[in-house]
């Protein structure tokens, strides 16, 4: 496992960063926690002339609430989000998403930032900052620029970044009372990535009617998605377990492209997409009940 | 690997069929054509840089063209090998007239192997179709111009 | 004169584990020589093709390149890849170390690259032009046998390698006489060994001694040592072959392969060190595979399920050419078929077929595992079919323990066996009536449970040599130090195995030491003496054998010269605290250091004793041995995503004497982790063009702790009578009978869907597809009926 020659950059700053991002151009990748590049790289699938390595950049590593918001900087490794006591109990979604992410060596050194740029069809962030409608901040030599989690996800491996633009941050919501969330998943057996992820997120409003719903879909389709549907079906209505089950059904929308590989066929895929849906927003309504899960 | 679909390109299909048979013009709408040179009628060797977002390889190797029934059928033959392993495939293409459109079908069957075949697998046919959707997309974009 | 047990028996921590769990092992990649150039392969991207032209020009003069060599630069420098088997009218599948005219696999080397560093010489490879015309590749196995098909070695007509066959006993009255015949085909799947260590050769030739040294991560540096020699044409006592820490073999390492014999060459040839490390991707595609047999299985059966015949065909994929040992891994399949039970007829065919993909050999259990997952899934079939519990079935069958030796109409001898007992205790510790109930009640709640059965039985200690292709005696040597330290150098060549403490607690049983004052030494060809190596769970039957005869006769010397001091009659003497002393009176006694002194000062030797301590010994095994064993596991089906999850593992093994119980756990546990593997998870895909589609570890999935539940593990002791130890072996008892066990449960637990059979591995989308199938036709679960059936059948 060795990687083609490359030159490589360990900024410091961010605007180190960028200006090297600037220099370099198109032959340049940048390099965060490591877990999706350097694999591409040491089976030379990936041969990038030049490694920005930005993960000494502690400037953006950091979760902290500001303005009723929980900002999470772009290198917070994903055991950090799983420990974090803020997003444990302001924003759960994003713990119980990292717990389910690759291994505890994965989780030590992957990184939020790069895994969403990375934008891996089968990965689990996704799911989850599109349930909660999560903003993501860019930077480039032009200034910053934020975007929402629906429209930074273009296609399979293809985000909304520019050319010269670095992520730097994820603000997500802190969740009201009588909100669950869970993520539920379908482990790939050899890579641990999701055949299929479901983020749910589901307010009560009063009278026990769901005030709001999200649900995130992740490993189904090129990119992840939001199963809007699924949402509709349930917004300002009182439910049950049932209606859950009803809403769920539509969690494959008639367009998607469905991905099929070796350990999951499209059709196969589709249905764990409705079963995943489902249990995720049974634990999030339960959650949201306020019962123990 | 299947490879079925089609595309509406905006003019008539004996535009659509000049612009598939010019070499400098169907270079121009390869994904990553590098360098396209005409070998023979019909048969020309290619370089292509090929790839998905991160994922990229070089190609080199060759686009022939057989069975035209101008202007409405034609097939098209692809091989091509790099350090990320090989490529082959056959397609046949039709040239639907609809309207002031033409609608082009594909439908072929190509294989891969080596490296990608090997460690790419979940990814190949959706990067396959991206790839020619870029390509039809380049032809459509060339055909306004 | 008795020997003390005081450590046999005992669960002695290992002596190798402080080293391995500090990472202060060495293993062959740790090794650095002045100017070692490291060796890049590169290899085809086709299945079958012929090879054109390959053009080297721009590799060569690549930074830090020293050499570039295709098979054509190799001609007569060296001899073919060794295959040590040889069957009757076998077809010969030689394969040149690197391809000349064709390529048969995705994998196979046509040309490397030698340079100053891993990363020039990778990059050369890279500029390496292979032109290739693609032939139709040949991957089904079925398939590769139709008329028509491409035949992969063209001097052939073609793609049958070999054709087997074996029979006893009156199968036609068998057959005729039977109420039912049970038949099902059964895949096993193709498995990748994935050591944890991929190979790694280093070489190093020193033209002034003339002398080769090849450290390679192998389990039988001996035999590798032969064939090096052989391959390249040089004599023998050149060769020194080490065999260092190896991280994990499993029979993958059992093996003589292209790389090593290139880098051995290479070493000669250029005059440099030479390394070569293999990737994960190479490992995957080029170090031998396992399995890969598909059998159709017939059983006549009586009514009251006593089996009367059995008949099987097997479709053996062999893959391109022959590796060490491929041809024989099926035909052990066929000895074993009948499994443990009584079965007065049988008859085996088996045929090796040819295919594009790489060669299957010995992976952990070699063929045993085939023949237990046959025969004990054929078993819960006929259970199934006559509505009776597989336990009972299985019980019926079994033959009595006064029934040993039990000869099998295989033509084998089983040593010695209780299986009654083994399932007894399975079944008790199991609580099989309870769970049978707990299964009814879950199903009345839509939960499916499933318990599966395995009874095995395996062969071991392999083996005596008239049938072992390359010998099958194992030899040691005890050398006894001045000071009274032990050493023992043993031709087996453990790797991960824990002899080094085993074989420390025969010894100082045997002497009166204790197990720190002895040194067990292996792999080492310049050392120890000529061996066989460590598979086919030989290394303490027949290699700790060798151990015990060869300390017998070091104890018997030292007794002599004891009691000539001691002026007293060496038969009375006992070795115990490090003291030979009067069994009568122990305050009459010599210390054994000053025993062992006295044979090297030589002065107080009994008259004409030789000076010295050091004895060596072969032993040949009159039999191989036959462990067996028990497993009850207990699984859960998720009907709407098909998913597995194993809740119990209960494993009775009888592996005769233990030596050590915490390394016959390990053993164990090891195995059943791999065969959870196979039952529900790994499988080498090629698809229709050969290409190997789990090409890395992201898409080959292995298990994982979280896969695994605490394993309940007992033993049941029937002495081996074949070596003076009473052992049996117990390296592959796990990969033998934990499949069939696993995926009864999985059939056990889908039977309410009417499921009676599901190959391998148990993926989940297979599963989903069947319970939706299942569904669809509109068979309710008939849950409530199918328990209670059950429950008053259980014991």
């Amino acid at each position: 496992m060795i990687p083609a020659a490359f030159e490589y950059h360990a900024p410091k700053s961010l605007e180190e960063a960028l200006r090297l991002l600037n220099r370099h151009g198109s032959e340049a990748k940048l390099l965060a926690g490591g877990h999706s590049l350097l694999p591409l790289m040491k089976l030379r699938l990936a041969a990038p002339r030049c490694v920005i390595d930005i993960g000494r950049i502690h400037a953006l590593r950091y979760i902290r609430e500001e303005n009723g918001r929980i900002a999470i900087g772009a290198l917070t490794t994903h055991s950090e989000v799983l420990e974090s006591p803020l997003l444990r109990a302001k924003c759960p979604l994003l713990p119980q998403t990292a717990r389910e992410i690759g291994d505890v060596q994965v989780r030590n050194r992957g990184t939020i930032g790069g895994s969403l740029a990375h934008a891996d069809p089968a990965a689990d962030y996704p799911a989850a900052v599109l349930a909660l409608e999560a903003e993501i901040v860019v930077a480039s030599a032009d200034g910053t620029r934020t975007l929402r989690a629906a429209e930074f996800f273009v296609d399979m491996l293809t985000t909304a970044l520019l050319p010269g633009e670095i992520l730097t941050e994820v603000r997500v919501p802190v969740l009201s009372p009588r909100t669950g969330t869970a993520y539920r998943k379908l482990h790939q057996p050899a890579s641990g990535f999701a055949i299929v992820g479901a983020a749910a997120r589901l307010t009560l409003g009063p009278g026990g009617k769901v005030e709001h719903v999200a649900v995130g879909l992740t490993g189904v389709a090129p990119k992840a998605y939001r199963a809007t549907a699924v949402e509709k079906a349930l917004t300002g209505k009182k439910v049950s377990e049932k209606q859950l089950a009803e809403a769920a059904r539509h969690a494959v929308p008639q367009d998607v492209e469905l991905l099929s590989d070796l350990h999951a066929s499209s059709e196969y895929r589709k249905a764990m997409a409705v079963v995943f849906a489902r249990r995720a927003l049974e634990d999030a309504f339960s959650h949201a009940q306020g019962k123990k899960k | 690997m299947k490879l079925q679909g089609s595309y509406t390109l905006p003019a008539k299909r004996e535009v659509v069929w000049q612009l598939l048979n010019e070499p400098k013009q169907l270079a121009a709408c390869l994904p990553g054509c590098e360098q396209i040179e005409a070998v023979g009628s019909d048969h020309y060797q290619v370089k292509l840089k090929l790839g998905f977002a991160a994922i990229s390889g070089s190609y080199s190797g060759s686009v022939r063209l057989s069975d035209k029934k101008p202007p409405e059928s034609f097939r098209m033959n692809v091989e091509g090998r790099g350090t990320a392993g090989f490529v082959q495939g056959e397609a046949k293409i039709e040239l639907v007239d609809d309207g002031d459109q033409t609608v082009v079908r594909y439908s072929g069957v190509a294989s891969v192997g080596g490296l990608v075949a090997s460690v790419g697998n979940r990814m190949m046919e959706l990067a396959a179709r991206r790839i020619l959707e870029q390509f039809f997309a380049n032809v459509a974009s060339q055909l306004r111009a | 004169m008795a020997t003390a047990t005081r450590y046999m028996g005992r669960p002695l921590k290992r002596k190798e584990d402080p080293r391995l769990i500090q990472g202060l092992a060495h293993y062959v990649d740790d090794l650095r020589l002045p100017e070692m150039h490291y060796v890049a392969f590169v290899r085809s991207p086709h299945a079958h093709a012929r090879i054109r032209s390959i053009d080297t020009s721009r590799a060569q003069t690549a930074p830090g390149v020293l050499a570039v060599l295709t098979g054509q630069d190799l001609d007569n420098a060296m001899g073919v890849i060794p295959c040590a088997a040889q069957l009757p009218e076998m077809k010969l599948a030689l394969r040149p170390p690197l391809a000349k005219e064709r390529v048969l696999f995705v994998g196979e080397p046509v040309a490397l690259v030698v340079a100053a560093d891993r990363y020039a010489a990778r990059d050369a490879a890279e500029l390496v032009e292979v032109e290739y015309e693609p032939l139709t590749p040949v991957v089904d196995p079925e398939k590769a046998l139709a008329k028509g098909a491409p035949v992969l070695h063209p001097q052939y007509s073609d793609n049958v390698a070999y054709r087997w066959e074996l029979e006893g006993g009156d199968i036609k009255a068998a057959f005729a006489k039977a109420d039912k015949v049970i038949r099902q085909r059964m895949v096993n799947q193709r498995l990748i060994p994935v050591a944890m260590e991929p190979r790694v050769v280093v070489a190093d030739y020193k033209p002034g001694e003339n002398k080769l040294t090849v450290w390679s991560s192998t389990q039988i540096p001996h035999l590798l040592r032969t064939q090096i020699a052989a391959v390249l044409g040089v004599p023998e006592y050149i060769v020194h072959v080490i065999a260092p820490e190896v991280g994990g073999g499993f029979g993958s390492k059992l093996n003589v392969y292209a790389e090593e014999v290139l880098v051995a060459h290479l070493a000669m040839r250029l005059g440099k060190p030479m390394k070569w490390t293999e990737s994960r991707r190479e490992n995957f595609q080029a170090t031998i595979h396992g399995r890969d047999q598909i059998a159709t299985l017939e059983l006549a059966v009586q009514r009251d399920g006593t089996i009367l015949g059995l008949r099987c065909r097997i479709l053996a994929d062999l893959g391109a050419y022959y590796q060490l040992l491929t041809p024989l891994i099926p035909t052990l399949t066929g000895l074993m078929i009948c499994g443990c039970y009584k079965i007065p007829a049988a008859r085996v065919e088996i045929t090796g077929v040819f295919t594009n993909k790489m060669a299957t050999d010995a992976y952990r259990g070699a063929g045993r595992p085939e023949a237990t997952y046959f025969i004990e899934r054929a078993i819960d079939l006929v259970a199934a079919e006559l509505k009776k519990d597989p336990a009972e079935i299985r019980r019926k069958n079994f033959p009595k323990p006064k029934e040993f030796p039990y000869a099998t109409p295989t033509g084998l001898i089983y040593d010695s066996a209780n299986y009654q007992k083994s399932l007894d205790v399975a079944l008790k510790k199991s609580g099989y009536r309870k769970l049978r109930a707990q299964q009814a009640k879950a199903r009345r709640q839509g939960r499916y449970l499933g318990i599966g059965l395995s009874t095995y039985v395996e062969i071991c200690a392999m083996g005596p040599s008239s049938a072992m292709p390359a010998g099958g005696w194992e030899s040691a040597t005890v050398r006894v130090e001045p000071t009274g330290k032990v050493n023992i150098l043993t031709g087996a060549s453990p790797h991960g195995q824990g002899q080094e403490t085993s074989f420390a607690q025969i010894a100082a049983d045997l002497l009166g030491l204790e197990p720190d004052d002895i040194l067990v030494v292996h792999g080492d060809t310049a050392v120890v003496p000529y061996g066989i190596g460590t598979f086919g769970s030989r290394a303490t039957a027949v290699g700790g054998t060798a151990v015990y005869t060869a300390l017998t006769k070091i104890r018997d010397k030292l007794a002599a010269i004891a009691g000539h001091i001691l002026q007293e009659e060496p038969k009375r003497l006992v070795f115990r605290d490090k003291k030979i002393y009067l069994k009568s009176n122990p305050a009459k006694s010599l210390a054994f250091a000053e025993a062992v002194s006295a044979a090297y000062v030589a002065k107080t030797l009994p008259p004409g004793m030789e000076p010295g301590l050091e004895a060596t010994y072969f032993f040949e095994p009159s039999n191989f041995t036959f462990p067996f064993g028990a497993h009850v596991a207990v699984v859960e089906v998720d009907p709407e995503t098909g998913e597995v999850r194993l809740l119990r593992y209960v494993a009775v093994d009888d592996c005769g004497n233990v030596i050590n119980p915490l390394l016959v756990d390990g053993q164990v546990h090891g195995g059943i982790v791999q065969s959870l593997g196979q039952a529900f998870l790994e499988e080498a895909v090629y698809d229709e063009n050969g290409q190997l589609l789990t090409g890395e570890l992201t898409d080959y999935a292995i298990p994982r702790a979280e896969d695994v539940p605490r394993l309940e593990t007992a033993r049941t002791i029937t002495p081996s009578p074949v070596n003076p130890l009473g052992v049996k072996g117990v390296g592959e008892a796990g990969t033998i009978g934990a499949t069939p066990a696993l995926v009864n449960a999985v059939v056990d637990a889908l039977a309410p869907f009417g499921v009676r059979h599901l190959d391998m591995p148990a993926k989940r989308e297979r599963i989903w597809q069947l319970i939706r199938k299942a569904r669809q036709v509109g068979s309710r679960p008939a849950s409530r009926r199918a328990g209670g059936r059950r429950d008053r059948r259980a014991r």
